[in-house]
């Protein structure tokens, strides 16, 4: 009994710590809470942000930031957590307690201040015009295998638009495999090019679907544009290979060593089996000759 | 003269009729004591059957079946029970082929714990599965290049073999039987009237009924080898540290022989004292069965120690984890255990002719069986545990297999099955062969068809 108490004592103790680390307010320091954010809040920077965001605090804080992630955490978006100023919450990404680690080992202080202006974004997203429709058109260069993303405004003056992210992609069996960057933003003829990689693979002939994305962008909507090209190396079939009897081939490509011999035992010992069961009868009807 | 002559047959008559009733007494003697036992036997196939309607609900995880151990008591079981089956093409091909006489009174103990042990392997192996419900598709989808398939056709075939086994020698048994039980409940007589197909004992039958016999034990050998080398496969075609072995086949095959013997031994020994059989069952027929499971031990023996010491001696990077789990790591108090107790033991003393005396070779016997089933388990857990290639990410609980309540139960549910078949058999037919038994005291044909 007095080892039970000594346990549950323990147990409301470390329970109590926690609580109490929990509740305690988090000290910064006047000239780190004084800190300015270095990065403006630009679509490009958004991006950043909210790539770093996805990859990093997803788990935790939740899709929408609201702490409701794989476990309890603090609400990023709420009043309590928005009326502090970046540099406190640039001290606390970097520094950590308890649960949230400590980032600035892991991230640049630019990723970090980006990663603020998104989240001040996601707590308001007034802050940023609506999404604007574009134009998005893709051409290749055959001499040297490249893809180039020309980006349009959607109206009849078709403005080139520059800053723009833009993700290209080669199709594969059960995806998208990213060519080029992260981001890649067009420059300002509205353009942005990428090198086509060597030795992919394609279909039997080589061909490759290319495709160029606009994505999760704060300023436009998602578009896209698909083209397919010769640039692969073709599959190589190996259906001589698989069609014929094997060990590992399928129900009807079975050895046919191996159906002789598996069905000539089966039918030899079932044969004997039929043969027994035949007896059975034979042997009623014995007795019936018998009777008679 | 012919007055002497018919008194000789009416005193063989009598004494004919005295070895009927002695040899049926079990199934007309039916106390509280049996009707507690399979109360109890049904407790536990009912709490086995509780069991798996919640592994059904919520599938395996109820079991501590993990992706690095995904075989575990279930199968340790299956491959048991398996080698237990072995022992009736032991009994009643091998030594009937071979013109051993003393075993006739094991044979029908020895079919009948097959034909038992079979049935739970098959319902043992479905218990295993996550998708009971997809079984169709082996035969639907399966493959013949796969051991799984032969696996399935193999065991199948054997059932069916040995339940022909058990069924054509009971004939003339069930012919008297129809005679003598009148006083028993319409269904039973019915069943009686049925399974005897009319026998009469005449000539002509007998000639059927020997070739038949005959012919089922000549082809119940190989058949009864493979089942158990072609279980053995499933193992020994995997690339797996301790299943990757050569002599795999003959290696289950002689474990089978032994712990088979040693399971009739202990069924032998409780229907002697319960049903009085001393008569039958003699301190002779313990001292053989005694004999014959030193001999299979020493077999098997022979193949243990190539199995574990040619590896050892190599240790072999990928094997060496393996082996030295089982020989000083995790699984040694077990491995030396069940190598020690369950089988260089009982060969030691088993050699000294006391220790064949029925009581003391049943307790060895009970040890043998048990250290064959938890050999079957460090045969299958403790190789998955240690896979050739690298384990990451995995939780801690993964690295280790300890059988749930769950799955113990289950587990001990398919032993209770067992007993219950064998039990209700013996209150149903005479577990020693009468016919035969008569035949070889010297009763003639005459007198056994006309009682």
């Amino acid at each position: 009994m007095a080892k039970l108490n000594t346990i549950v004592a323990i147990l409301i103790f470390a329970f109590s710590l926690g609580a109490y680390s929990q509740t305690t307010t988090w000290e910064v320091s006047a000239d780190q809470a004084a800190k300015k954010n270095p990065l403006e809040i630009l679509p490009k920077n958004l991006a950043l942000g909210r790539n770093i965001f996805k990859r990093t605090c997803v788990a935790c804080h939740g899709e929408k930031a609201d702490g409701k992630g794989l476990i309890q955490s603090t609400s990023l978006i709420d009043e309590k957590f928005q009326k502090q100023t970046d540099g406190v919450v640039f001290y606390k990404i970097s520094t950590g307690r308890d649960k949230m680690p400590p980032f600035g080992a892991m991230l640049k202080e630019d990723e970090i201040w980006s990663v603020i202006n998104y989240l001040r974004v996601l707590a308001d997203p007034s802050a940023i015009p609506p999404p604007k429709n574009v134009k998005l058109e893709l051409t290749t260069g055959e001499e040297i295998k490249s893809i180039t993303a020309t980006v349009l405004s959607a109206d009849s003056a078709k403005l080139p638009l520059s800053e723009v992210d833009v993700h290209f992609y080669v199709k594969r069996e059960f995806g998208l495999m990213r060519i080029g960057e992260m981001s890649n933003y067009t420059g300002a003829d509205g353009k942005v090019k990428v090198f086509f990689p060597e030795k992919i693979v394609g279909d039997s002939e080589g061909n490759v679907t290319l495709v160029v994305k606009i994505e999760n962008n704060f300023l436009y909507n998602d578009n896209e544009t698909t083209n397919v090209k010769k640039w692969g190396m073709p599959l190589l079939s190996h259906e001589g290979e698989f069609s014929r009897r094997a060990l590992w081939g399928a129900r009807d490509k079975s050895p046919v060593w191996l159906l002789l011999l598996a069905n000539g035992i089966i039918a030899i010992v079932w044969a004997v089996i039929v043969y027994v069961i035949y007896n059975l009868f034979r042997i009623k009807k014995a007795g019936r000759i018998f009777f008679k | 003269m012919t007055d002497l002559y018919r008194k000789e047959i009416e005193i063989k008559k009598e004494q004919f009729q005295y070895l009927v009733s002695d040899l049926n007494s079990p199934l007309n003697r039916t106390g509280s004591s049996f009707k507690i036992w399979i109360g109890f036997l049904l407790l536990l196939i009912a709490m086995a059957g509780f069991m798996y309607v919640r592994q059904l609900q919520q599938g395996l995880g109820t079991t501590d079946m993990r992706d690095i151990a995904s075989w575990g008591l279930y199968i340790a079981d299956f491959v048991f029970l398996i080698a237990v089956s072995l022992v009736g093409s032991l009994i009643t091909a091998i030594l009937k082929l071979s013109n051993v006489k003393w075993a006739t009174p094991l044979t029908r103990i020895s079919e009948i714990i097959a034909v038992a042990a079979l049935i739970a392997a098959l319902l043992i192996i479905v218990v295993d599965m996550g998708r009971p419900d997809r079984l169709w598709h082996i035969f639907v989808h399966g493959r013949l290049q796969s051991p799984i398939v032969w696996d399935i056709l193999v065991v199948n075939t054997y059932l069916v073999i040995s339940i022909l086994l058990l069924y054509i020698p009971l004939i003339p048994d069930l012919a008297l039987l129809r005679k003598t039980m009148g006083h028993k409940p319409k269904w039973q007589q019915k069943m009686y009237k049925i399974l005897s197909l009319g026998w009469q004992g005449t000539e002509e039958q007998f000639r059927i009924m020997n070739l038949s016999l005959t012919a089922l034990m000549v082809i119940i050998i190989p058949v009864a080898l493979s089942i158990h080398t072609v279980t053995s496969w499933l193992f020994a075609s995997t690339l797996r540290p301790g299943w990757d072995s050569t002599i795999f086949g003959p290696y289950f095959v002689a474990g089978a022989f032994m712990v088979g013997a040693a399971t009739v031994i202990v069924t032998m020994y409780v229907i002697m004292t319960n049903y009085n059989f001393k008569a039958y069952i003699t301190d002779e027929h313990f001292d053989l069965m005694g004999k014959l499971l030193v001999l299979t031990s020493l077999v098997y023996l022979y193949f243990n120690l190539n199995e574990f010491m040619v590896p050892a001696y190599k240790m072999k990077s990928g094997e060496s984890a393996h082996i030295l789990g089982l020989l000083v790591g995790e699984y040694s108090v077990l491995f030396w255990s069940v190598q020690i107790l369950g089988m260089i033991l009982p060969i030691l003393l088993l050699i000294i002719k006391p220790f064949r005396k029925p009581k003391p070779l049943m307790i060895i016997s009970v040890v043998v069986v048990i250290g064959a089933f938890l050999k079957r388990f460090l045969i299958v857990t403790p190789t998955l545990l240690h896979p050739f290639l690298p384990v990451q990410n995995y939780p801690e609980s993964y690295h280790h297999y300890n059988p749930t309540f769950s799955e113990i139960m289950i587990t001990v549910g398919s032993f209770a099955g067992i007993m219950l078949i064998i039990s209700l058999f013996i209150k149903l037919f005479p577990i020693i062969p009468v016919y035969e038994t008569a035949h070889e005291k010297g009763f003639p044909n005459e007198i056994i068809n006309n009682s």
